[in-house]
Parts: structure tokens; sequence; C-alpha cells
């Protein structure tokens, strides 16, 4: 048993090397926490599912590329079911976990928590995209990494003024007619609406009254001839895909004769599955590109999806996992900015983070993001898409902010 | 002599600690040698039941602040994961979607970590819960054109579902789930689905 004592000093230095080696443990630092809202069982639950994915996958791929300079990333994920009392409720199991941003979801949680994420200071990122979250001066911690619905809007009648209406055979000879398609009182619907019928009249519309259609509604067909009757050349589509999808079906049925064009939530990949021919030639918007597109960070997007989901076929993945990627990329930036800073807190994560954006490009066809102190609209740009053969192809990029800079600056912000 | 027996103690210690890790070498995970976990339904309960109702927000409660509320129902999913592969694994996550027909109804999200040793099968009990007006907005916003087809309206859609639930009178399907396992740096995202009838 001689060879079991160490007999010299290097041996007791093999001793401890190995006691070292033996009982050492990588003592990891802990944690940055981060919550996410989602509605997985409730009336936006479609959408919702393919949102919380996305979540999840960009929050592995950002610990993938280590973290917030080196630290990790904890997701606490909970469904709400779309119910208020339930995001309260959730809410407040988030701060009790100690997490210093969340990831909101639509209108019910983002409306219901916007007064309190202010007064905590915890920086809350939504798929809810209104304008009135982009004036810092009202909601200093609301944030999206998309341009706002108002914007969308204003771009996307724009965009239908410039290429459709110069070719029409009345193109100077009267106004062209517009009417307003949404359900009156929800949120999102009626979010963009003024900003709409305004950029209507600086464009020299002529506007017909709006036509209430259910976010539910398969049948709107007395909604159609009440537009037929107003004999409009061109319908805003404000609701989500399925109630869309029936509108331009009736319109298609009852020969309506107008452009469509789309708000955000309705203009998805479903759209042209559901609503058939009667989709071809729609117009819409988006923030972002299409689930697969060839676009920067694409291929990440899908590797993810597949590792992480993959339990969800390829193609049924939507564009709304790229609305959570550009939530979460931009969220992972601005973390990761603060963190640099030495303030990893929520006034931290949004005056030495988000507030320093000047451009940042996160692929995906996201509009290079700016924030500034006094303005959170990201981007005076937007893409406008038009559905050909099934496809969205680009139609016009509108740039609002050059076109109309002093609107843009002193008259458009916040609503 | 007690410096010496000291000294052999540490060195004893020492080299078992030594061999016990050259012995983890051996069965070490790799991209190559990890077989996928393998996830099947045991089978699904209802875990908790309060019947069929609905009461609109014209209904003035008894308690608390008229609304539009629908009969909550828990489920709970039994499943077997079995590790066949010789070194011990972790589930980081596991996520499926809860089918009442051809009607989605919930999507369950697991982030707790679930060890399951080298050769062994785990059972994981899932819970569900969703409740009648989740079920009839979810119904009325994303089935309006399958429940044409089939003749349904949202409301005999849920009182089949939730009346007919405790004899499990329609397939219950779990969907397009994905557990998530990791063993050292290995990650793999493993597919699985089933139905209970």
């Amino acid at each position: 048993m001689n060879f079991l004592i160490p007999k010299s000093k290097l041996s007791s230095f093999l001793i401890t090397l190995l006691l070292v080696i033996g009982f050492s443990s990588v003592t990891g630092t802990a944690a940055i926490r981060i919550g996410s809202l989602v509605d997985v069982t409730g009336g936006t639950s479609d959408v919702g599912r393919d949102y919380a994915f996305g979540i999840g996958e960009a929050i592995h791929y950002i610990n993938d590329k280590g973290g917030i300079n080196g630290k990790k990333v904890k997701l606490y994920q909970f469904d709400y079911g779309y119910r208020i009392p339930e995001a309260l409720a959730k809410y407040k199991l988030l701060k009790r976990l100690k997490v210093v941003a969340v990831l909101g979801w639509e209108s019910n949680d983002t409306n219901a928590l916007s007064s309190i994420i202010s007064q905590d200071k915890i920086p809350y990122l939504s798929a809810f995209h209104a304008a009135h979250l982009t004036n810092p001066g009202k909601n200093p911690f609301n944030l999206f990494a998309a341009t706002d619905y108002s914007t969308n809007a204003r771009a996307a009648i724009t965009a239908w003024f410039d290429k459709n209406w110069s070719k029409h055979p009345d193109f100077g000879k009267r106004k062209p007619r517009f009417v307003a398609s949404y359900e009156f009182g929800h949120l999102y619907c009626s979010a963009p609406i003024r900003a709409i019928k305004d950029q209507a009249r600086i464009l020299g519309f002529e506007i017909g009254p709006d036509q209430h259609v259910d976010l539910s509604a398969i049948d709107n067909k007395m909604q159609v001839l009440a537009m037929k009757d107003f004999k409009t050349d061109l319908v805003w589509h404000g609701n989500t895909t399925l109630s869309v999808s029936a509108t331009l079906r009736d319109a298609y049925a009852l020969e309506l004769g107008a452009n469509h064009i789309v708000n955000s939530w309705g203009f998805d990949e479903n759209l042209p599955r559901l609503a058939g021919k009667a989709a071809e030639g729609v117009i819409g918007v988006t923030t972002n590109a299409f689930f697969g597109d060839d676009v920067p960070m694409m291929d990440t997007v899908v590797e993810f999806a597949k590792k992480y989901s993959s339990g969800v076929p390829i193609e049924k993945r939507l564009i709304w996992s790229i609305r959570a990627w550009a939530n979460v990329l931009a969220l992972w930036e601005a973390m990761k900015r603060a963190d640099k800073a030495g303030d990893l807190t929520g006034p931290g994560i949004l005056k030495k983070g988000f507030e320093t954006f000047n451009g940042h490009d996160i692929g995906l066809r996201v509009p290079p993001l700016n924030y500034t102190a006094t303005d959170h609209r990201i981007a005076g740009k937007v893409t406008i898409y038009e559905i050909k053969d099934a496809k969205f192809q680009v139609l016009e990029v509108v740039d609002l902010k050059n076109r109309w800079p002093d609107k843009w600056a002193k008259e458009w912000l916040g609503w | 002599m007690k410096k010496k027996s000291i000294f052999r103690g540490i060195w004893a210690v020492a080299i078992a600690i030594f061999l016990a890790g050259c012995a983890g070498m051996m069965s070490r995970p790799t991209e190559k040698n990890f077989k996928d976990p393998v996830i099947t339904l045991k089978h699904v309960e209802v875990h908790k039941y309060w019947g069929w109702w609905y009461f609109s927000a014209k209904v003035t409660p008894s308690k608390g602040k008229a609304g539009n509320y629908g009969a909550p129902l828990a489920l709970a999913f039994i499943f077997k994961i079995n590790n066949p592969n010789k070194f011990a694994i972790m589930m980081e996550e596991m996520k499926f979607t809860v089918g009442f027909d051809e009607f989605d109804l919930d999507t369950v999200i697991l982030q707790e970590s679930v060890w399951v040793p080298a050769k062994k099968t785990t059972e994981l009990r899932a819970i569900s819960v969703f409740d009648g007006r989740s079920a009839l907005l979810s119904l009325m916003m994303t089935g309006g054109y399958r429940l044409k087809e089939k003749e349904w309206s949202s409301w005999h859609a849920l009182e089949t579902f939730w009346i007919g639930i405790p004899d499990f009178s329609f397939p219950v399907h779990v969907r397009q789930g994905t557990a998530v396992f990791s063993a050292d740096k290995i990650v793999r995202g493993v597919p699985f689905s089933a139905t209970f009838e």
C-alpha cells in the first residue's frame, strides 16, 4: 500500500489536482429571467400558438449564441387564455419570478397591463402594434419590433393609390371611393381607422360608411351589398384572417369589383388558402417576412423550428413565429447593450438598450429598428404586398417619413 | 503514523474519484450514440369536472362580477417517456396541442426539467385546463368553416364535448407534440402524437 502514500511534493500536488477535478463543479451564474404571456386556448389561439412557439425557439437561439453577454436567459411562458383577469394574475407571478422584461401578446393583455408596467418600469414587448403605444410620453415601456397599425394602414392605402388607382380608367376624373370593414369596438380592429381615414382624405378619397364585420363572421353578404351600393373602389379589412377571407369570398361572389387592402393580422399564409380565387390581387401589410422567405436569418428560424417544434409540420408554420422572433431579437440586443452599460434593469433596458438603437438590423425583413426618447415608431418605411397566384409579392415600399416629413414628425405620432 | 493514514485515505479517495470520472466517459452522449427517447400516451383522465354550463354577461351571478363564463374542464394526460440510452437524459420542455375531434382547444407547454435515468421509463402527468368561454371563442374564430361543413353550431360542439368527455365519446388527440431532451451538450427535439378513444 506504499504507493498510496504521497512521498513528495509532486505527489501532494497530484492528489490536490485530482481532488479539485473530482469535486469541482461549474458554478454557473444565475439566469436572466424573461416572461412571456401567450394565448394558446382562447379566441386568438390559432395565431397565438405559432407566436408562442416562435418565442420559445428564439430564446433557444439567443442562449445558443451566448445569451446576454454570457449569461443564459430563462423563459417563463404562460398561457392566459385571452382573459384579462388571468393576464393580471400571471403578470403578478412574473413579477414574483423577478423577470426583467415581458414578451406580451395582444390587445387584451397589453392594454390591461399598460399602466401597471409603466409603474413597475418593466419593458413590455407586444404583438399588439397600436400607434398609441409608440408615444413614450404616454407609454414609455410598451415597445415592439414592428411598424405600428396606423403607419401600416397609411402605407397600404398609399400603395393602392400609387399602383392601382393611377391605372384606373376614372383616374383624374373623380375621387376614388373607400370603405372600412372591421369589428367596431375591438381594440385591434379599430386602432388604425382614424389614421387610415385621415390618409384617405390627404389622398383625396371619398369615404363611405364603415361596415361592421364580426371577427368570427363567415357570412358578410349584407355588408358587401352595402359596399356595392356605395360603389366602393377600395375596401380596408381590419379583422383577422377568418372573417377577412369570408368577406373576400362574398365580395367575389357578389362581384363587388373593388380592390382590397388588409391589416397585418388578417394577412397570413392561410388567407389565400381560405379565400381561394377571391384572394387574387389582395393587398396587405406585414411587418416582417413570411415563414420560409429567402431573407437574412430565415435559415436560422427554420432550423430552430425544426429542432424545437419538430412535432409541427414545417409547412404549417406561419408568419406569426417571425413576428415573435422579431420581438425576441430586438429585446436581446437591448438587453446586451444595457448589460454592457452595467444597467440590466427595466429602465436600463429601455434607455441604455432600446433608445440607443439607430437602424439596428435584425434581418427577417423587419425594417431597421430605431427608438428615441420621444418616438418609439421603429421606421417610416413599410413594405406592402400583393397576392399573385396565391403567393405574396412585394408591391411597393412606402416611405411615409420622407414623403410627409412634417406630418410624420409633428402630427402622426401616437394615433 | 497518523499523518500517513490521513494521506493514505485522501489518496484512495482521489483515485476513486478519478476512476469514476473515467467510467462516466465510457458512456458519454454523442450525436451518433444519442437514441431518441420514445414518448407514448398511456391514457387520458378527466382530471376535474364541473359538468356543462354557460352564463352570459346578462346573468347576474350570486357573487362577483357578471361576465361570459363557461364551465372549466381539466384533463390529465399521462405519458410514458422511455430512455433507450446508456446515460441519463433530461427533458427540458414538452408541448402538445389537445384536439377534441378535429378542433384544437388547448396547447400544453411544460417547461420544468424531468430527468429520465438510463434505460428507464418515467411517467409524467400533464394537465390541460380550458373553459367553455375560451373554447367558444376558439371555435368561433378558427373553426367557422369546419363547423359549417359538419352542420354544427359552436354550442352544439361545446355540449357534445363537455357532456361527452366523461365517456370519451369522441377521440381526444395529442397533436403536434414536441419534447426537447438534452444530455451533456446534445439537444434533441422529439416529435410525438397520439389519440385516446
